[in-house]
């Protein structure tokens, strides 16, 4: 390879330049520069691209994309610098101070029409038959840069299907991606996108030069949960996907800004919907850096589709001899009507219950809270419709917990972020990509602590993997290391947990000392952190122990100077629920406000969850209103959810689609999706983000907000005048100075274990397919054409041990039932442990699970064809 | 008797004691450890580690004018100097052994027959910049070249000239060698590094310069086999002794490989600044062109330099004079071209080349060579159209100085001085659809 002689000199004053700014200490310097005749100051390490876009200044690119490292590959985005001979691409090089910059000068212009002219010497042109026309960079490019002619006379090279010998090229490379090779301009932004911001590996480059080619892995299919990005970024028409290609053109749509309902981030997505018509045809995402960065999880992407089913519930249903029959809105408000106020007169107001959904906007929920609590005077309400056996109280360990500050964007800059009990891609995807960017930015270390090896601890410098239910005993381990080796000088957890060595605590969990010891360190030593806990805290009925022993790290470590923990909450507007007071028993604050918005407050006794479903196998509650919850496929014990609901004199549920829990209900209400009306959401941050209505409510469902306010009405008791004034009535409690609380010393943990049983051996975990959530993603097609159906995940020592391969059905078996499922061999799975993910209707798995269990376990065996 | 069994000037460097890297190549034991030793090998290796500092054996190669004889000249000890002597990550060395260049077989010879120098010198270097883990990538064809280095690292090894506490002095080194997977592309350093790392064999932009953020993200310093083979004699006989050779701004000595149309093709190793004339027709050298033909032309410093023609070669061979007539010395690789030549036919073999090896990454350079490629072989076939030429010049000027890494500017170069020079003959292609030189070419 040659260099060239002459210009070593200059690259000898970069290099030293360079030199110098590693050397430089910490305070970002600014740097001034002139691009196109105007002065800029920005921080040193800006490249010029940034600085120009900042100034207004459009410079063209394909290969650069502001969340990933640039690599000057296209060289699209010449300038020209003074004193510099060669033109350079401004998304690599950095502002210097007293840099002289031109964006459009003569010499630009002519590179850049060369390299469309380059790019564009074996790209088909077939813009009339791409789905990228009227969006794509090419095109536009081309457009500007006034390319009208080729000087390149030879014939294209093209790759085929190899069917007809046409010129088309449509490779599938997953469930939803398909590749046009043709199209490609190799820009690699795809590739570096995935391994690089996804951390995946399953698409790839081949070939060189320009036979070089995008394609997936051999034998692998582009089907990782953030897939749907690369079409997002692919410049051209290269890389579509089966939602969007030949439905629609794009000039046609017109765009709504909105936010996902699937992640309790609340990414910022945009609706694309045809003008006039009343569909949407896709999501993209809408960046918003301090939340999503850009990027969607496909959760987000397709979980639109929920929508536009056909399966949608198209009009009320009203349980006549058993058999559920079309009806008006008028005549379900007034069965409604009539069997509620049956019931309350004779059995009293408060032997109604109700149970909304997480995933509904702010008015949405207060309504529903004031329906309860002043129509029905029943504090019978939750929104908790999956975790076993809640503990009450706004003060305990875990809703403290819960309730902590949290910022995402925080992640970025974190120096040791720790996972704990958290499977982040499955649970929370954006701060996983968070995560793996102050990684790849920052070098942050990453540790990771679970029963099984996550995915997501690919990246982890530590992964600590603990005894499963014993997650208490490795925080009281990594707390007593600490003080045994003197890192943190507060004595006065000694004696409040057991065991009482690291030593101990680290054979307990099944765990070496020197792990524990490391994660110590690492906290110790770190200027700021980011813990996050997750689902496995939350799910666990030993919540508010482990809620405690996080207490204690927390404490001791002085967190509260440092860093951010909290337990995440998981559904879109999780945080808001609880924010809104959605709860038996909300705060003293909460319930003082609450009280004084609407004048009064029952005095009955708050049932959440569970307490609720007893009360109806006891007949106590005999009325329930469900509205977008799903409790039979989601609460852990479906046997005991069953008793209750079947018990019910009368059950109203709302949805958008059939499901177990409507199939139970005496009169089913068709729901609207929140892309068919406008609703606030409050994300895991406490960030409250407007989700704009994209479309009309399809067929005749309602927004759950007036639902409420009919049958309120239909009581005779209006709730709001008008919308607005429910606004402001939630826009009041949101804006309540929300005290957090902490506990004021060291909280006692005595773990509490499980014995194992020797007939059901196997630990069984039960959580979200990483291309689902919840109970409504599987009728999503494109996210079925991901997953459609459940799976046992084990590792392949545990396939080996039951002999069974990949594919092939195993009978799962818990004291309580059992299901068949086929089997999926993981690596990303250990220690025992076999996961089957709950996104499933028919198969049920909660029927597995018994509510007082702190470990579901169960016993494996083949099923012999 | 060697594997490779080019010609060297060993013998006139057991008389001239200026010339040391090929003194011992036609030796077979000189790759044994013990003969290596017994000839002074490795004393430099202990002086440095017994007596000097970092900073002094910087410093001393930095006098010496070493510069790096991959083909850029960027100057050795000037390059070791930019590694941040406070990063606390760890630091790299990386000998660049992916001679890949049309035209040079001058590191293969010595890492065949003389490894134990390679080791020496990278050793050297290592403890220069503060590094405890060497790499040697090889090129991906040179499996002599790969057995022979992991022979001598053995060794080496075990005769604790690597290890830990080298000698006593407390330092750890030790060295891995890695086989390429035969990509030209890799021989240029970032993509070197790229591959060393597991990804494809891509330049990556810069800056960071590797010497900030190389191998793993961790400062690295690259450098050819010819160069750290002459550390160790640098360090040996001192600074003042190396650039007493050579001229003011090429100081030392510099293997030539000498290909083409001459009598003896071979490598020689020669002061710079000697005459390209000289070392085409002196009897020692090239001993003059074969079979008494005209020359028509020499790439002076491998394929991707640009040509000299007959009334060009009184020049030296040196950095500075082969600039001065609009070409480089590259890697030193002379390829001489005889009358019988057809320009266009060479320009298709290069250009062929410079396609096949375009790693694709940028625009200009993975679509530019295609094209230039197509409507080369079209002039070649006899299917030139006119106007032809001056798109080729274009094309050319498209890529030139416009892609991330040199491979680009290495494939236009020798085309647009082949038009340059020969611009009659492409345009005899064009107009009569045949050749003006009747002969067939052929490479030896």
């Amino acid at each position: 390879m040659q260099g060239k002689v002459g210009v070593f000199v200059s690259i000898g004053i970069v290099m030293a330049e360079q030199v110098k700014k590693e050397q430089a200490v910490s305070g970002v310097p600014m740097v001034t520069a002139t691009i196109d005749g105007r002065e800029v100051t920005v921080p040193k390490g800006t490249t010029v691209l940034e600085a120009a876009r900042e100034m207004g200044i459009h410079i063209p690119t394909f290969c650069w994309h502001p969340k990933l490292k640039s690599v000057g590959a296209c060289r699209m985005c010449y300038v020209e610098i003074e004193r510099m001979p060669k033109l350079q691409v401004s998304c690599a090089t950095e502002v210097m101070e007293g840099m002289v910059i031109q964006t459009a000068s003569e010499q630009v212009l002519q590179g850049r029409k060369a390299v469309i002219e380059f790019i564009l010497l074996n790209h088909p042109l077939d813009c009339p038959t791409c789905d990228k026309g009227g969006e794509c960079d090419l095109q536009n490019h081309t457009f500007a840069h006034a390319v009208d002619d080729s000087r390149y006379s030879f014939k294209k090279a093209r790759y085929t299907d190899g069917t007809d010998g046409t010129t088309f090229d449509d490779k599938r490379l997953g469930p939803e991606i398909v590749l046009n090779r043709n199209r490609c301009i190799l820009c690699y932004k795809c590739v570096r996108a995935n391994k690089e911001a996804f951390g995946e590996y399953d698409l790839g480059v081949y070939e060189r030069g320009n036979i070089a080619e995008i394609n997936s892995a051999p034998g692998h299919e582009v089907d990782n949960p953030f897939s749907g990005n690369l079409v997002e970024i692919c410049p051209v028409g290269a890389l579509t996907n089966s939602d969007w290609r030949y439905k629609i053109r794009v000039w046609l749509t017109q765009t709504t800004s909105s936010i996902c309902n699937m992640t309790s981030s609340g990414s910022n997505i945009l609706f694309y919907k045809e003008k006039n018509h009343n569909k949407i045809y896709r999501v993209t995402s809408r960046m918003n850096d301090s939340i999503d960065d850009g990027w969607l999880p496909d959760v987000s992407r397709y979980g639109y589709q929920i929508a536009t089913t056909e399966e949608r519930l198209k009009t009320p249903l009203i349980k006549k001899d058993g058999k559920q029959v079309e009806a008006t809105w008028d005549e379900a408000m007034t069965v409604i009507h009539n069997r509620f106020t049956e019931i309350a007169e004779k059995k009293g107001k408060v032997c109604l219950g109700g149970l909304a959904s997480p995933y509904l906007d702010n008015d949405s929920l207060h309504s529903f809270n004031k329906l309860f609590r002043t129509v029905f005077k029943s504090n019978n309400i939750d929104f908790r419709s999956d975790y076993r056996m809640l503990p009450e109280g706004a003060d305990s360990p875990y809703e403290m917990l819960v309730d902590q500050p949290f910022t995402i964007a925080d992640i970025d800059d974190s120096d040791l972020i720790i996972s704990f009990g958290s499977d982040l891609i499955r649970e929370h995807p954006n701060e996983y990509l968070r995560m793996r960017k102050a990684y790849n930015f920052k070098r942050a270390k990453v540790v990771s602590i679970n029963p099984y090896a996550v995915k997501s601890a690919d990246i982890a410098e530590l992964e600590v993997i603990h005894s499963i239910g014993r997650a208490e005993t490795v925080l009281n381990g990594i707390c007593l290391a600490a003080m045994e080796m003197g890192l943190v000088n507060n004595q006065d957890l000694t004696g409040k947990i057991a065991p009482a060595t690291t030593a101990e605590a680290a054979s307990d969990a099944g765990v070496t000392e020197d792990d524990l010891k490391e994660v110590a360190r690492a906290i110790s030593s770190a200027k700021k952190i980011s813990f996050i806990c997750g689902e496995m805290v939350s799910r666990s009925i030993a919540r508010d122990t482990i809620a405690s022993a996080l207490w204690n790290l927390y404490l001791l470590f002085g967190f509260k100077d440092k860093g951010q923990m909290a337990i995440l909450p998981r559904y879109a507007n999780s945080r808001g629920a609880g924010s809104l007071g959605l709860l038996p028993s909300p705060s003293d604050g909460l319930r003082n406000t609450l009280s004084g918005l609407w004048g009064c407050f029952p005095e009955s006794d708050p049932n959440n969850t569970d307490a609720m479903l007893a009360l109806m196998r006891k007949e106590e509650i005999s009325g329930f209103f469900i509205i977008g919850a799903n409790p039979l496929m989601l609460y852990p014990d479906r046997q005991f959810v069953t008793d209750g609901l079947e018990r019910l004199d009368f059950l109203v549920a709302c949805d958008l689609f059939e499901t177990d829990t409507t199939e139970l209900a005496d009169v089913v209400l068709p729901l609207s999706s929140w892309a068919e009306y406008d609703g606030d959401y409050v994300n895991l941050e406490g960030k409250v983000q407007h989700a704009r209505q994209a479309i009309k409510p399809l067929y005749q469902s309602k927004p759950a907000y007036e639902i409420i306010t009919m049958v309120a009405e239909k009581f005779g008791a209006p709730l709001f005048e008008s919308i607005e004034a429910c606004r402001k009535e939630v826009d009041e409690l949101l804006s309540m100075t929300h005290s957090t609380k902490f506990p004021s010393q060291f909280l006692e943990v005595k773990p509490c274990y499980e014995d194992a049983e020797e007939e059901y051996p196997t630990p069984l975990l039960i959580c979200d397919d990483p291309h689902h959530c919840g109970h409504r993603t599987e009728k999503s097609q494109s996210l079925s054409n991901f997953v459609s159906e459940a799976y046992i995940e084990m590792s392949p020592e545990k396939a080996e041990k039951l002999a069974v391969k990949d594919g092939e059905s195993v009978r799962v078996e818990s004291p309580v039932g059992k299901i068949v499922v086929p089997v999926r061999i993981s690596d990303c799975i250990d220690n025992n442990v076999v996961l089957i993910p709950r996104n499933f209707a028919s198969t049920q798995v909660t029927s597995l699970l018994m509510r007082k269990r702190r470990l579901d376990r169960v016993k494996i065996t083949k099923v012999d064809e | 008797m060697f594997y490779s069994p080019v010609r060297t000037n060993a013998s006139e460097a057991e008389k001239n004691e200026k010339l040391h890297l090929f003194k011992y190549v036609e030796d077979p034991q000189q790759k044994n450890v013990e003969t290596f030793e017994s000839r002074n090998g490795y004393s430099a290796w202990k002086k440095v580690l017994s007596s000097m500092s970092a900073e002094q054996v910087i410093e001393e190669v930095k006098s010496s004018g070493l510069r790096g004889r991959g083909g850029a000249g960027f100057p050795t000890g000037l390059k070791w100097s930019f590694v941040p002597k406070d990063s606390p990550k760890a630091r790299y060395l990386c000998c660049n052994a992916d001679e890949s260049e049309p035209g040079t077989c001058k590191d293969r010879v010595i890492m065949e027959r003389d490894p134990h120098a390679i080791i020496e010198g990278m050793a050297i270097a290592s403890y220069a910049i503060g590094c405890h883990l060497m790499f040697i990538y090889i090129r991906g064809e040179f499996g002599e070249c790969i057995r022979s280095m992991e022979r001598a690292a053995q060794e080496a090894r075990d005769r604790g000239h690597l290890g830990k506490n080298i000698y006593g002095s407390g330092y750890d080194l030790d060295i891995i060698v890695h086989s390429g997977g035969g990509a030209y592309i890799c021989g240029e350093e970032r993509a070197l590094l790229n591959s060393l790392e597991g990804e494809r064999g891509m330049s990556r932009i810069r800056p960071p310069f590797p010497a900030i953020e190389g191998l793993y993200a961790c400062p690295t310093i690259v450098n050819n086999v010819e160069s750290l083979a002459t550390v160790p004699h640098i360090i040996n006989r001192g600074a003042s002794w190396y650039s007493s050779m050579g001229t003011e701004k090429s100081s030392g000595t510099k293997v030539f490989s000498l290909s083409g149309h001459v009598n003896n093709p071979g490598n020689y190793e020669v002061e710079l600044g000697f005459s390209l004339k000289k070392l085409i027709f002196d009897p020692a050298y090239g001993g003059g062109m074969k079979d008494g033909k005209q020359l028509k032309g020499v790439i002076p410093g491998g394929a991707s330099t640009p040509f000299l023609t007959p009334d060009m070669i009184d020049v030296n061979l040196d950095y500075e004079s082969l600039a001065s007539v609009g070409s480089m010395l590259g890697s030193g690789a002379v390829i001489v071209f005889n009358e019988d030549t057809c320009i266009v036919w060479t320009i298709l073999k290069l250009i062929h080349f410079f396609r096949h090896e375009s790693c694709g990454k940028c625009t200009p350079c993975r679509e530019g060579t295609g094209w230039l490629e197509q409507v080369v072989r079209r002039i070649e076939m006899g299917q030139g159209e006119q106007g032809d030429i001056e798109k080729i010049e274009d094309v050319c000027g498209n890529i030139f100085g416009r892609t991330i890494c040199p491979l680009g500017d290495a494939a236009v170069m020798p085309i647009q001085s082949a038009i340059k020079h020969w611009r009659d003959e492409w345009q005899y292609h064009i107009d009569h659809g045949s050749c003006k030189v009747k002969s067939e070419f052929s490479f030896q």
